[in-house]
């Protein structure tokens, strides 16, 4: 036990910290109540940006996330959409991948350097949200256009009929399918969640189109996985005493509210609509990674940038992650502002049915 | 269920209470029916039903509706609302509101019924009054002859109709009539409980919040030092959002913001299943 603090930067509170830091745990809360994970790529540059330091900022983003999480997973295991049993056997693997996420990250540190490192995540960050985002964002408007319901795809069925022991039942997922399919999804999940701290953007698309659980039980299950994940990487974090509990609690304030109407959300759209934020926001984050590759390109003298281009880019950079999540809650509000309103249009007309009915 | 009570008159009883067909007895009227019933539109005979909510339940219109068939009798509907009567000299520009909007929800209400009803033959007026039922019962009985017996639609108890009326009275008290109005007390009360709790929960959030604000430097001396210390921050967010998640979910509910009902709820209902309407049924009392 040793006295950390002295050592470390902790910022000094204001009024715009504290609000920028509480509207982006809304927003963040809002997007993992919805589609199961976000937020935690926003939070932690957002935080930087504020001066904190980078290992403070991931571990009191960390100390925030598995509350939010466990918050957002009671509310829709409430409404019936959590399989807690997937979301279990998934973390038992993503805890595993997240220690491989690490050393990879240790390694890459200690070869390349910062830069490298920097380079290492911005490139998983474009590759995988590209592909995964551009699919995830395809199948959504596929699905919009039929009866927005989730069907198991092509693969996903495929993996279900290969009867490979021990197989387990998800009730709630309603899918019968081989243990040994859970594993390199969770530890892929873990592995994500370790490099560039979003592990939902693989978690999500993997539970739905590898496992064929539905867009709702996917989203929702995540936040089971990221519970447990933040949970056990938060003791790690919190025994170095890098967690700002300032920080954590003010965008705990913000979160708690936001995770809990994007859970109500859930049950007010179709499930297409999951896809459809999931995707928008995975490809517009894949653009503002893409826009933070040229710096780090630069510093490692693969090419040569101008210093007004740099800071330009990086600027652009943070604010179209801004505006991912900006996106992504307008989209998540608009369509239940629109569901609520005809839900009450339609008890109008139910109201004057019943009541003059003969 | 239809329970049959003839509160007739003070001193008086029915005579005939085992039937409910028009009689000389029942109807007291006591004018020339016959050349009364070549002008069938003038001097048809009329069922009174009253109901003390806005909308009638569908168990007394269909009673309602039967007998007028049967009987060949027209439906006079009338909405009361005591508690909007006008009491002493000040006039009420917000009661005057409220009288406006219940008259509306009630012409708003009635109108299928009206359709319907012309559907089947049958005559329908609607009339809504703010006073005391049974001045209205009364006032009405007096301003429109040949009135033969009234229809209390459920939540107006046996009580409140007392002996003053000259006419015979059968009450609904059908499983739907009762739910409304307990529904909406129940929502009301359920309301005000939701507030407090929000109200309290969002005190307790705050306290909270103080208590680690206030002593900012004591806290991040501790909850930084490492190792064991690291239960410090791990404690003290659970507790934060056991209080703040359930801040935040009343706080939602509050704003009218919740789960659409096509959810299936994972608790067990408590409700009993959906009963079939049941069919009014007379049950004389020997």
């Amino acid at each position: 036990m040793h006295d950390i603090a002295s050592n470390l930067n902790f910022i000094d509170l204001n009024v715009w910290n504290i609000s920028f830091l509480f509207v982006v745990g809304f927003i963040g809360g809002l997007v993992s109540g919805f589609i199961g994970s976000g937020g935690a790529f926003v939070l932690t540059p957002g935080m930087m940006s504020l001066g904190v330091p980078g290992t403070i900022a991931v571990a009191s983003n960390m100390c925030h996330k598995f509350p939010k999480a466990m918050v957002g997973a009671y509310k829709r295991w409430k409404y019936g959409q959590v399989d807690i049993k997937l979301g279990l056997v998934m973390a038992a693997s993503a805890g595993g991948g997240v220690q491989v996420g690490i050393k990879i990250q240790e390694w890459i540190l200690e070869k390349w350097g910062q830069s490298g490192s920097n380079l290492y995540v911005s490139l998983s960050f474009v590759v995988i949200l590209v592909v995964v985002g551009g699919y995830v964002f395809y199948d959504a408007m596929k699905a919009s256009k039929g009866s927005g319901e989730d069907k198991a795809g092509a693969l996903a069925k495929w993996l279900q009929s290969i009867n490979l022991p021990p197989m387990m039942h998800f009730k709630t997922a309603n899918v019968r399918i081989s243990m040994w399919f859970t594993i390199p999804i969770g530890f892929a999940t873990g592995l994500m969640a370790a490099t560039i701290a979003v592990g939902g953007f693989i978690g999500v698309p993997g539970m739905i189109y590898g496992l064929g659980a539905g867009g709702l039980v996917s989203s929702a299950t995540e936040l089971v996985i990221a519970f447990v994940m933040g949970f056990f990487g938060t003791i790690k974090w919190a025994m170095h005493g890098q967690v700002d509990i300032r920080l954590t609690l003010i965008i705990l304030a913000g979160s708690l509210l936001g995770v809990q109407l994007g859970a109500i959300g859930t049950t007010c759209v179709k499930e297409s609509m999951i896809k459809f934020v999931m995707g928008t926001i995975m490809i517009i984050v894949a653009v503002s990674r893409g826009l933070a590759i040229p710096q780090y390109l630069t510093e490692l003298k693969l090419i040569s940038v101008g210093e007004s281009t740099l800071s330009f880019l990086s600027s652009a950079s943070f604010i179209i992650m801004c505006i991912a999540l900006g996106v992504g809650s307008f989209i998540i509000l608009g369509a239940m502002y629109k569901a609520k309103r005809a839900e009450a249009l339609a008890k109008k007309v139910e109201f004057s049915v019943e009541y003059g009915k003969v | 269920m239809m329970n049959f009570k003839n509160n007739r008159g003070k001193g008086g009883n029915s005579g005939d209470g085992n039937s409910i067909s028009p009689g000389p007895g029942v109807s007291g009227q006591g004018d020339g029916s016959s050349a009364a019933s070549n002008n069938r539109h003038e001097v048809k005979r009329k069922i009174l039903v009253v109901g003390k909510t806005f909308a009638f339940t569908n168990g007394v219109i269909d009673y309602a509706l039967n007998l007028s068939q049967r009987l060949g009798y027209d439906i006079i509907a009338m909405n009361v609302n005591p508690a909007l009567a006008q009491t002493g000299k000040f006039f009420s520009p917000y009661n005057q509101h409220l009288r406006g909007k219940f008259t509306d929800r009630a012409r708003l209400a009635w109108s299928p019924v009206e359709s319907e009803l012309a559907s089947q033959g049958i005559h329908g007026e609607h009339v809504v009054k703010f006073e005391s039922l049974v001045g209205a019962i009364k006032d009405l009985n007096h301003a429109i002859k040949r009135i033969d017996f009234v229809i209390t639609d459920a939540g107006i108890k046996d009580e409140e109709i007392t002996g003053e009326i000259p006419l015979p009275v059968f009450s609904i008290s059908g499983y739907q009539g009762e739910q409304i109005m307990a529904n909406e007390q129940h929502e009301n009360a359920g309301r005000s409980k939701l507030l407090g709790k929000t109200i309290g929960l969002g005190l307790g959030v705050a306290a909270l919040y103080a208590a680690v604000f206030i002593n900012s430097d004591t806290v991040m001396k501790y909850f930084t030092k490492g190792g064991i210390y690291a239960a410090l921050p791990i404690v003290t967010v659970f507790a934060i959002s056991f209080v703040h998640g359930a801040f935040a979910s009343n706080l939602w509910s509050l704003l009218g913001i919740e789960a659409t009902k096509k959810v299936q709820p994972r608790v067990a209902p408590t409700r009993p299943a959906q009963r079939k309407r049941p069919r009014p049924q007379i049950h004389l009392n020997a």
